[in-house]
């Protein structure tokens, strides 16, 4: 083979190399572990369907995708509104403007990790800074992190709060992909902010609505870290998400086949629900 | 084309010649001990002293490589192939997993080993090692006692002379600490702590060994069934209900900022000797505590058992040399050494002679704070065996949530379904 033929080769190599090793042999891997049971150091037993039948009849497993769905449900709406709304604000030409981005932007980068301890500190129940606001107010104090029916909202908040910077770019940069003069023209026309924020702004940045909501709602079925730290999961299993569950099954109690069948199913959901997304969001705006 | 060739062939040759080192390191054994700083004191100690004694046997000591946990790291190295050959650290509760998948030596196959755990433990102990196929494959080796650490003056306002013994005296003694502590009907000091969260493990310092002082040392799983749906997890469960539904400990996260027992914001804590060396750190000054055998029903008699936290130690079977590897324990546990090893790290080793050895006396005349779990040592019992420990210590969570925590259950339903799923667990 000629030098000039193995060049373009050498090139594309190392992509293919972490390719092949980091994403096509997991995901074969993994089909391949859902008709077996492996616990990592035993060989592993061909089981057939019986991962598929336990996950059926897995309660934990239901109300952990239950909760992820849950959580989605605020966390994705919530994240689409401010973000649009900030991204409104920073478009508009204010001083200071990339001191603002910037300071918008800073949670996304900070680990996941420390975000959770500091919120902890706002969220506890008897010390914590919210609750002794709450008392200072005279007002009852709420187990942000303890009420079964508070957790995941508060867990949604949170991560709303932390990521909500990305998608304020990114309609930042949807909103100054919408050309001047179709304002200009329904100002001429006499269209009020709401009528020029409906039928223009909107419609302009719809790949930019459907691509937040993309990578929002996948974000939202990876949630992991909050609930990992913050609340084990808890309480009584509210804020247990699917992908928390599938750690534990398989890096807690090596139950490897059982949980690359919770990851599969886990996929084909998500699959299902973007493409509702997708053809939603295509058909209204 | 002629450069791939020539990277390949350095790659080769640098892989085989790694091999070749490691086949000349393999005429040796390779210890880990755990990357705790005293007890790497002790590794380098002993394995200095054996290296001297015995220049043709010799010792390579490692602490266990940096991961989130030494489990992981272990589960890693077995996976692997790279595990060490002795490992000094060995969960109790994790022996059972490695030992049915063939990852381990059974040292009663030793030469002199059962006359070793013999002299060193009694029956008792050799039964719980003991693995369900009749071998047995670790050495029992240090004991970390959970018990009750207390706040001697707040215990003392309360009007208690001693420290609560019973359930009741227990509650009582949470009542009044509660009561006092009322600030505009905020309550901001406790009688105790206990981790509201799930994680399987925390249950080793609340429900765990309760059960184990309520039922005089009971198993929780035998023959791979879940045996602990009886009266004395029910009491347990119920003894703690009664706790957090008064609010006697709190439900909020005090795992952060200052220590809450240094603080004085709680009274009274389950936990291990560990303890001693931070209180000692970081009390403050007048500050007093001692420890307390953990409380048990008003109805109890007998000896109070607690949960060991034990560790042992296993030979791998990668162990090119296992009696090397047995005779260099064998050498890690005699008695000299031991108290040694006491004295570096504030860490019991779990022999029969431990309180009447006048070896080891001396330590406990000059830290008369570890007496108290010299004493216990004799009533702990280590982690039954199972290969799914965890997961029934995981469902025993999920239900001690559900009833102990949010009392959405009562203590006898919450044990009974406990068990029902520890026994589907079990039979998978």
């Amino acid at each position: 083979m000629g030098k000039k033929k193995l060049t373009p080769y050498l090139l594309i190599a190392p992509y293919i190399i972490h390719f092949g090793l980091f994403v096509a042999f997991p995901v074969v891997f993994s089909l391949v572990l859902v008709f077996h049971r492996w616990n990592i150091i035993s060989p592993m037993e061909y089981v057939g369907p019986g991962n598929f039948i336990r996950l059926l009849g897995d309660t934990f497993f239901w109300q952990s995708v239950l909760n992820t769905l849950y959580f989605i449900l605020i966390h994705v709406p919530l994240q689409l509104l401010i973000a649009i709304s900030f991204a409104l604000i920073l478009n508009l030409p204010l001083r200071m403007l990339g001191v603002f981005r910037a300071i918008y932007f800073l949670p996304v980068v900070v680990s996941g990790v420390v975000v959770t301890i500091l919120w902890q500190q706002l969220f506890g129940y008897e010390n914590g800074i919210l609750n002794r606001l709450l008392t200072y107010l005279t007002l009852p104090r709420i187990g942000w992190l303890t009420d079964p029916d508070i957790a995941m909202p508060s867990i949604a908040i949170m991560a709303t709060w932390k990521n909500v910077g990305l998608y304020i770019i990114l309609f930042l940069t949807g909103l100054q992909t919408v050309p001047v003069q179709l304002y200009e023209s329904a100002d001429l026309e006499g269209a009020t902010a709401w009528q020029k924020f409906r039928h223009i702004t909107i419609p302009m940045i719809n790949p930019t609505i459907l691509l937040v909501l993309v990578l929002s709602t996948i974000g939202g079925f990876s949630l992991f870290i909050e609930p990992y730290v913050m609340t084990g999961g808890g309480p009584l299993s509210r804020t247990l998400s699917s992908v928390l569950y599938i750690y534990k099954q398989g890096f807690f109690f090596y139950h490897m086949g059982y949980a690359a069948t919770m990851g599969v199913t886990l996929t084909a959901i998500i699959l299902v629900v973007v493409i509702i997304q997708k053809k939603y969001v295509e058909r209204n705006t | 084309m002629k450069y791939i060739v020539l990277i390949s062939v350095i790659f080769l040759s640098l892989s085989v010649f790694s091999c070749r080192e490691n086949i000349n390191e393999r005429n040796g054994v390779l210890y880990w001990s755990s990357n705790n700083t005293d007890e790497i004191t002790y590794a380098r100690f002993i394995v200095e002293k054996w290296n001297r004694d015995n220049p043709g046997k010799q010792v390579r000591f490692q602490p266990v490589p940096e991961g989130q946990s030494s489990e992981e790291v272990i589960l890693a190295a077995v996976v692997g192939g790279t595990t060490p050959d002795v490992y000094s650290n060995m969960w109790q509760g994790d022996v059972e997993y490695y030992a049915r998948a063939g990852k381990l030596v059974a040292l009663d196959t030793l030469e002199g080993f059962m006359d070793f755990l013999n002299a060193r433990c009694d029956s008792a102990v050799i039964k719980e090692v003991t693995s369900r196929d009749g071998h047995i494959y670790q050495i029992p080796w240090k004991i970390n006692p959970i018990m009750m650490i207390y706040n001697k003056k707040m215990l003392a306002k309360t009007g208690l002379k001693s420290p609560p013994r019973t359930y009741t005296e227990f509650l009582k003694m949470a009542g009044i600490i509660q009561k006092a502590s009322l600030v505009g009907g905020r309550v901001t000091k406790w009688a105790g702590y206990a981790e509201v969260q799930v994680t399987w493990w925390q249950r080793w310092f609340d429900y765990y060994p309760l059960y184990l002082s309520a039922s005089g040392g009971a198993k929780l799983v035998n023959a791979d069934t879940a045996v602990f749906d009886n009266k004395y997890s029910v009491s347990t469960f119920a003894f703690l209900q009664k706790i957090f539904k008064n609010n006697y400990f709190p439900t909020d996260r005090l795992s952060s900022g200052q220590d809450p027992f240094l603080s004085g914001m709680i009274a009274t804590r389950f936990t291990g000797p560990w303890e001693i060396v931070h209180a000692e750190k970081f009390k403050p000054e007048g500050f007093e505590y001692d420890f307390a055998p953990m409380p048990v029903p008003d109805d109890h008699s007998g000896p109070q058992y607690t949960y060991g936290d034990t560790k042992n130690l296993v030979i791998f079977k990668t162990c090119k040399n296992p009696l090397t590897a047995w005779y260099f324990l064998r050498e890690f546990c005699r008695l000299e050494n031991e108290a040694v090893f006491l004295k570096i790290t504030n860490q019991l080793p779990r022999r029969k002679d431990l309180t009447s050895d006048p070896l080891f006396s001396n330590y406990f005349a000059a830290n008369p704070l570890m007496i108290p779990f010299a004493k216990q040592a004799r009533y702990v019992i280590g982690p039954d065996n199972s290969p799914v420990l965890k997961e029934v210590f995981d469902v025993i969570s999920a239900e001690y949530e559900q009833c102990v925590v949010y009392s959405k259950k009562s203590p006898a339903s919450a044990v009974k379904d406990a068990a029902h799923s520890a026994n589907l667990v079990l039979m998978q």
